[in-house]
Parts: structure tokens; C-alpha cells; sequence
């Protein structure tokens, strides 16, 4: 078991989300950055798909109700365990009584923390997600709070040791605020001029920005169509409502939507995206689907290495 | 009948929209509908899950496991077929939904349309609805099509809080919120069906394509 003894404005219990119920229109949920949540559970063991924290806004503390491993990953913070530095991305191994401080988050948007054993809340449609506007997955479907506890699963017969870490060349290249789009289902109706003034332009992640979607300020694309007979949009697509601002839809985003699609964020760059903090800038790069698809397997197959020198860790 | 030819395209890199037509009709909605429970049916593997909407309809699949050429090829070659078959295996449902007609808003709609009260209700429960798409919130069915003398343009300005339950119209349609949301349509009405449960199998009530009555409680 694991208390928040001071809760941070959010915080949330995510897994990997809700693949199979988009009919039933509910979004996919799920970690902001997958990649981090699932780094984060091979570092200590785990299955990459079980349910950790989700952080951000400001810092806080949990207590460990038992012995047992955690990591940090995702955006970077200054943390300590029983007043001593905690590194990012290695495995730490608690005490019971211990109480891990995080004291802030230095960069980025979205801290992971992930414990072996993993988060054991119920599943709710297959997930133990936490999905704020239905109130319903985690902990009782809310934000938690200062005093909640949660239950932690069994350890994993593989407990990688104390201070075990992945190399930085595995991690996302969240820094360099680029990410790649592939064309939307509307690509075509937008004005010949739309693609370049999206790929070309710097824009910045406006303070509308949230887990259903991530506002862009910068130059307005022309969307002389305004709304248009609703269809799915995925986290990731860029929308164009009336007024050119463009939208992008992240994990919470409604199933289906009305405005036009200009392009989708290549999957394997939506961490880099999900990290970026109101005012920061980012950048639009054209790819293909052929070439994301094969970025997504790179991706897939750094998580592999991880988990791979996780067990090897193990054994040695 | 003659169809357009269903067009892929990609939805991302985990997703395919295949587009039916340009021109929003029932008859569209209909063979959307229809091809997608015949897709649910095929268990095709490395599907995980199916939308239909308006236009088109989308396929989200495992990138991992299938390329988008080779999924958009064997989608489009279903969805033909699809279209010359006459019967799917999932049938759609009937939905009958008691509502206590003393919403909000059932005045202004009555003087916005021209209609004393009882005729709104009597209109709006005097037919069956289809289930167009889900979506907005969890279990949100779009329904088609309300009485004409009925359509008015959504509140200028939502209402930050309507409460699950609400029976409400705008435009051409109606819908139930399933939850405690913003909302910008006209509120008629109240059920106490559940139109979404995340701890019932399935969660939504309702499903694209089936048919819902509204009855005076």
C-alpha cells in the first residue's frame, strides 16, 4: 500500500487506457506519455501495461506501506526518499514508513511514478484508468487526494536492482520540441497553403491545454468548411475549428468530432507532445503513415531493451 | 442500388477512415451502420475497434501487427462485399425510454416553435428515432430525425452543468446525457434510464443504428 501524505493539484491513477470501447464512445484514456508510464514499470519489474501515477502541476509526497521498487519517468523532477536524491528513470528501492518527496517538476509536464507490483484498483472497462470527465476508473474516478491510499499488485518474480537505470539514448528526444504529422482525412479540403503554414510555423501549447486536448496558438489555418459531419478523430489528430486555431486531441478527447482533420500526430511522438507545457513552442514535421508506422516500432523496441536489460539485471 | 466505392485513408498510424459517400442521407447511415456490425461480426484479427459516423466509418487496429497498406486493402475489400449483403450478423435493438416531460426549456421550445407544450411533447414522443453515432461523452447517442415543426438551432451559450438523464433536441436530433456535463440543447425532459454504466456489459445503453421511442411517464 502506498498513502499520499500531500497530494500535488493533479494526480491521477493511469494505465495504458481503453482500447476496445470507442463504440461505446469513450476515448482511449490512458497515460499522457505512454512511453514513460511503460519505461517506468519495466524499471521496476513490471508488465509495461500496469497502472502508475500521473503527476504534475506542482509537488507532494507518498508514504510506502511496504517495501518495495519505484522510478520516476517522464517529465524531470527533484525528488528525494527519507531526504536523500532520487535519480530519474532508475530503480529505487523503498522501505516501509519511507516517504518519497517530490519537491517539483524542473521540465517537462507529466511525472511518472511507477511501483512494482503496480497500482491495483479495479479495471473498469478493461482499464484501471482514471477518466476525470466520466468519473469513473482509478481511484473512484477522481483526482486523488491527501490521506488516499492505494492498494500496490504483487512484486514481479523479477525485481531489477536498486539503482538499475535505462540509458537516455532509449528515452524519447522530448527536448527537442519536434514531432511528426502525418496527413488528416480532410488534408484535402483544406486551402493549398494549409499543409505548409502547419509544418513550417513555430506554435506554442496555449493555457487551454488539458488531457482532452492541447490548444496551438500561431498561425491561423484557413478552414473555409467550418463544421462538418461528425466522424472519429484519435489523440493525436490536429482539428481546425472556424476560427483556424488548430487543435490537437489528446487521451481524453471525445470518440468522434465536427471539425475538419489537417493531420495526426505520428504515435510515436505523442509523448513529446503530451510533455510540452502551456507556452512552450513546437514544431510540425511532414511524415507518412508507412514512416510513423516504422517509428512506432523503434519505439516499441527501445521499450523492449529496456525490458530486456531489466531481466538481464535480474539474472546478473 | 448504386454505392460510391469506399476510399481508405489513414486515421494516424493506428487507424483507417473508410469514407462511403460525400452527402450526408439516412440511407448512407444505414449501410454504414450496416457494414460496421458486419465488420464487428468478422472478428478480423488485429481490429480493436469500429466507429461509424455520418460519412464514414473507422477502423483502429494494432500498428504493430498490420500495416496500414495491408489493413486499408482487406478493410475496403469487406466493406464491398459488405455492401451487397443483405443481412448482418448483429441486429440492432428497440429502445423504449420513459420520460417526464418538465424540463427547463420545455416553454421556451414551445414558444421558440409555435407549439403549446403538450404539443412538443406529444411530437417529440410521437415517433421512432435511429441512433446515428455515440460520441461527446460516453454513451451520448446522436438520434435522427425529429419532427421538423421541433428543430431549433442549439442554445447560443451551453449550460456548464446538465444533469445525466436530461432528455434534450436540437437541430434534427435528439439525446439523453448520460452524465453530468456541459450541454447546449434544449432540455425537454427527464429519464431515470441509465444510458451509461461503466460497471454493465455493455456500459452504453445504446448502440449506432439502434432505434429509440420516448414515452410519457
Amino acid at each position: 500500500m502506498i498513502t499520499i501524505t500531500k497530494a500535488p493539484p493533479y494526480l491521477t491513477v493511469q494505465d495504458t487506457g481503453r482500447k476496445r470501447s470507442r463504440a461505446e464512445g469513450v476515448p482511449p484514456g490512458g497515460a499522457m506519455d505512454l512511453f514513460a508510464l511503460s519505461a517506468g514499470n519495466a524499471l521496476v519489474g513490471n508488465a509495461t501495461d500496469l497502472a502508475g501515477l500521473e503527476w504534475a502541476l506542482g509537488g507532494g509526497s507518498v508514504r510506502f506501506g511496504r517495501d518495495c521498487a519505484f522510478a520516476l519517468t517522464g517529465a524531470v523532477s527533484e525528488a528525494t526518499l527519507a531526504g536523500t536524491a532520487v535519480a530519474p528513470c532508475t530503480a529505487t528501492y523503498a522501505r516501509t514508513g519511507q516517504v518519497l518527496s517530490v519537491e517539483r517538476i524542473t521540465s517537462g509536464r507529466f511525472l511518472y511514478l511507477s511501483f512494482s507490483g503496480g497500482i491495483d484498483v479495479p479495471l473498469v472497462l478493461g482499464s484501471r484508468s482514471t477518466y476525470l470527465p466520466g468519473k469513473f476508473g482509478g481511484a473512484g474516478g477522481r483526482s486523488l487526494r491527501t490521506g488516499d491510499s492505494l492498494a500496490l499488485g504483487g512484486d514481479s518474480a523479477v525485481l531489477p536492482p536498486h539503482g538499475f537505470h535505462c540509458a537516455a539514448d532509449l528515452m524519447p528526444h522530448y527536448e527537442a520540441g519536434v514531432v511528426h504529422v502525418i496527413p488528416g482525412t480532410h488534408r484535402s479540403i483544406f486551402d493549398e497553403s494549409a499543409w505548409g503554414i502547419l509544418t513550417e510555423s513555430s506554435y506554442r501549447i496555449s493555457p487551454a491545454s488539458d488531457r482532452t486536448g492541447y490548444k496551438l496558438e500561431g498561425p491561423a489555418i484557413v478552414n473555409s468548411l467550418g463544421a462538418i459531419p461528425s466522424e472519429a478523430g484519435c489523440p493525436g489528430t490536429i482539428q481546425v475549428p472556424a476560427d483556424g486555431a488548430p487543435i490537437c486531441l489528446m487521451a481524453d478527447a471525445p470518440t468522434v468530432g465536427g471539425y475538419p482533420k489537417i493531420a495526426v500526430v505520428s504515435e510515436a511522438d505523442l509523448p513529446i507532445l503530451a510533455q510540452r507545457r502551456p507556452g512552450d513552442s513546437i514544431r510540425f514535421e511532414s511524415t507518412t503513415v508507412e514512416q510513423s508506422q516504422r517509428a512506432l516500432k523503434r519505439r516499441a523496441s527501445d521499450l523492449n531493451a529496456i525490458v530486456q536489460r531489466a531481466t538481464r539485471a535480474v539474472r546478473a | 442500388m448504386s454505392h460510391h466505392r469506399p476510399q481508405a485513408l489513414p486515421l494516424g498510424d493506428s487507424a483507417v477512415t473508410i469514407a462511403f459517400g460525400a452527402e450526408r442521407s439516412p440511407e448512407l447511415l444505414q449501410r454504414i451502420h450496416s457494414v460496421a456490425r458486419s465488420l464487428a461480426a468478422a472478428h478480423i484479427p488485429n481490429v480493436e475497434d469500429i466507429v461509424p459516423a455520418y460519412l464514414a466509418l473507422t477502423v483502429f487496429y494494432d500498428p504493430l501487427r498490420a500495416s496500414y497498406q495491408e489493413m486499408a486493402a482487406q478493410l475496403v475489400s469487406f466493406c464491398e462485399q459488405s455492401g451487397r449483403l443483405a443481412e448482418s450478423a448483429i441486429e440492432p435493438r428497440e429502445h423504449v425510454i420513459p420520460v417526464r416531460y418538465d424540463g427547463i426549456d420545455l416553454e421556451s421550445v414551445a414558444s421558440a416553435t409555435g407549439l403549446s407544450t403538450e404539443e412538443v411533447i406529444r411530437r417529440h414522443s410521437g415517433r421512432t428515432y435511429t441512433v446515428d453515432l455515440l460520441g461527446f461523452v460516453p454513451g451520448y447517442g446522436y438520434m435522427s430525425e425529429l419532427d421538423p415543426a421541433l428543430r431549433i438551432p442549439r442554445r447560443p451559450e451551453p449550460r456548464p452543468r446538465v444533469a445525466a438523464g436530461s432528455v434534450a433536441i436540437a437541430g434534427a436530433q435528439t439525446g439523453v446525457y448520460p452524465l453530468d456535463t456541459p450541454g447546449g440543447w434544449h432540455i425537454l425532459g427527464r429519464t431515470t434510464t441509465v444510458m451509461f454504466d461503466s460497471s454493465r456489459e455493455p456500459a452504453a445503453l445504446l448502440a449506432a443504428g439502434d432505434t429509440v421511442r420516448f414515452e410519457r411517464a
